[in-house]
């Protein structure tokens, strides 16, 4: 039985819908919501929230019918990505706040504020105002107030779009971690693949308040059923055995041929290398990058304003430039070229 | 004529303006003779004018409030059939003659339906103290509300969805949050609110009927004594009034700051 099941939901609020969606949360699924904007992303977690009442549809969860039950009523928290920290409360006085509905009992009140604070380490925030954090502080905060009530739903919407990338990098660890201690089942909108990558398993792709794909991220991004979903998420995912390491680089043998990555990693992993990372060129060149091989292009196909071709270079490889390039290397299908990609453009998935 | 362009021409109205204006709120202060205005505040009359402009002024204040709040946050928050038209009918007052809603006031609690049914429990609101709050608070009511809708509006709806989200109920979440994040709008009103009431002049004097020591408010005193001749009683109730008003709007620039727009 899932936990969640949003069963053919239809809403019009003029600007933004959504149209049939239906989808099953599994208990601990961490499920990442990926579209452009405008794609119905953020009225999707708020319609299940309760904030909007569908105009038809179901929602189940537990298997019993919440379609009609106020937002206090559904366990589910909500974490923006412009934190929502009651303003005139500090930071322990935010964090309870759930608590408090939920016990009289300030001790257990207390202990409660305590452990999730070491778990998201800002123990020694709690008796600051919040105006007074930072983005990365403020949002940790935002993710213990949500996570402390112990949801069986825990929505997120763009949480880390406003953090510099390397809080993004901390703050997506501890939230992995309280999230799994916390044992919450996650719905989370983002715009950064890397969190699709690093903290889901199964990511969903919406367009006009569509659900066009919903998969684990290597099928979504290896098999995108779509155009559009190929052009938003399309990267190569490639099955890779790791060799050993040499200097600082992970050395990878992927199909026939040997890769590098800059990344770590040990046993059997997925890898991806975006198709604008690839570099194409008619003779072999000397540059920088680690990885070069030869290939012949199997397919070429204009979609927009780019080129995408299907290079066969021991690997499939998708790669996209531009029309002007296409035309300087005078590139047509069964024409033999070059590949290169650095390490650090492989990143390693799973 | 290079003096004479258009810059400086309304450079040199805002400044004419904004003059006469001092001059005239100042000849207030000069004109009479400071024994004069001792005696006048006083007197008698001045004493009951005075007592019965707070009292009444305090207690319209608070029912504007009690009432204007949930208004504003009905304006500000849901959607109903009819809010279009609501909004319409709440600013009318503003630009109303006062003096018309003190007759249209009238009217409605003379000899109608609603005015005999007060009247048969005890209550008559024309030509009484009564009728002097119930033309205070209908004065004051619209712009109250604008002021109170407007706070609510500078509070983002996702605070209230993250506590309900926190299990706290629609009153809850505006007990808890909408309303304390909302509090500085909510003085404001209220400040404004009384000064509007102490001022309140043409509803009062047609539904209340200014009458000497009973119905008798400070605008109302100031009216009665110019029209015996008696300026510097007249001028005293003016002064007071000046001053109420001054606080009220240094203490509502201290509250609002820019954030009231018209």
């Amino acid at each position: 039985m899932a936990l969640l099941e949003v069963k053919e939901i239809n809403i019009d609020l003029g600007e933004f819908n959504l149209k049939n969606i239906s989808l099953k949360v599994e208990r601990r699924d961490y499920i990442t919501i990926i579209g452009p904007t405008g794609s119905g992303k953020t009225l999707l977690i708020e319609t299940v929230a309760g904030f909007y009442r569908p105009a038809s549809g179901r929602i189940l969860l537990n298997n019993i019918d919440i379609t009609e039950f106020p937002p206090e009523k559904r366990g589910m928290s909500i974490v923006y990505q412009d934190y929502m920290l009651f303003p005139h409360m500090n930071i322990y006085d935010n964090i309870a706040y759930g608590l408090r509905k939920k016990t009289r009992d300030k001790n257990e009140i207390k202990r409660e504020v305590e452990h999730i604070s070491e778990v998201l380490r800002i123990s020694h925030l709690l008796y600051r105002m919040p105006l007074t954090l930072s983005g990365g502080e403020q949002q940790r905060v935002a993710i213990a107030r949500a996570l402390v009530v112990k949801p069986k739903l825990l929505l997120m919407d763009e949480p880390f779009s406003a953090l510099d990338v390397k809080t993004k990098e901390d703050i997506r660890s501890l939230v992995k971690k309280a999230v799994r201690e916390y044992e919450a089942a996650v719905l989370h909108i983002t715009h950064d693949f890397e969190d699709v990558f690093t903290l889901a398993n199964k990511v969903i792709v919406m367009k006009n308040g569509m659900l066009l794909q919903t998969g684990s991220p290597e099928d979504v991004f290896s098999r995108p059923v779509e155009n559009f979903v190929a052009d938003f998420v399309g990267t190569n995912v490639l099955d890779c055995r790791v060799m050993g390491s040499m200097q600082n680089l992970t050395v990878l043998k992927c199909g026939e041929v040997t890769i590098y990555t800059a990344d770590k990693a040990e046993g059997r992993v997925k890898v991806s290398v975006r198709p604008e990372e690839i570099i194409v060129s008619a003779n072999p060149i000397k540059t920088s990058a680690r990885n070069m091989f030869k290939g012949s292009i199997i397919e070429m196909s204009k979609r927009g304003q780019m080129i995408w071709l299907f290079i066969n270079a021991g690997i499939m490889l998708k790669v996209v430039i531009t029309p002007s390039s296409a035309e300087a290397l005078g590139i047509s299908e069964k024409k033999e070229v070059y590949v290169m990609f650095k390490a650090a453009a492989v990143k390693v998935i799973k | 004529m290079a003096w004479m362009n258009f810059r400086s021409l309304c450079i040199s109205l805002a400044i004419l303006f904004t003059f006469i204006l001092f001059i005239s709120i100042a000849m207030l202060f000069v004109i009479p003779h400071p024994s004069e205005i001792v005696n006048s505040v006083e007197s008698k009359e001045m004493i009951y004018s005075l007592k019965l402009s707070l009292i009444t002024a305090s207690l319209s204040t608070f029912l504007v409030v009690v009432f204007s709040v949930p208004i504003g946050y009905a304006l500000s928050r849901f959607t109903f059939p009819g809010k279009s038209v609501v909004r319409s009918i709440l600013d009318l007052p503003m630009a109303f003659p006062e003096i018309v809603l003190g007759l249209a006031l009238l009217l409605l609690f003379g000899e109608t339906l609603i005015g005999r049914v007060l009247a048969n429990i005890g209550i008559s609101v024309a030509f009484t103290k009564l009728g002097i709050i119930v033309a205070q608070f209908f004065t004051a009511l619209p712009y109250s509300i604008r002021i109170i809708y407007s706070a609510f509006e500078g509070v983002s709806r996702r605070y209230e969805l993250v506590s309900r989200s926190l299990a706290y109920t629609e009153f809850e979440t505006f007990r808890k949050i909408t309303l304390p994040l909302a509090k500085n709008g909510v003085f404001a009103s209220m400040i404004i609110s009384f000064a509007r009431c102490m001022g309140a002049f043409g509803a009062v004097l047609i539904l209340a009927g200014g009458s000497y020591m009973s119905t008798e408010i400070l605008p109302i005193t100031l009216y009665l004594n110019i029209s015996y001749g008696n300026i510097g009683m007249a001028i005293t109730s003016g002064i007071v009034l000046v001053i109420i008003s001054f606080i009220a709007i240094l203490v509502f620039e201290e509250l609002e700051g820019g954030k009231w727009h018209y």
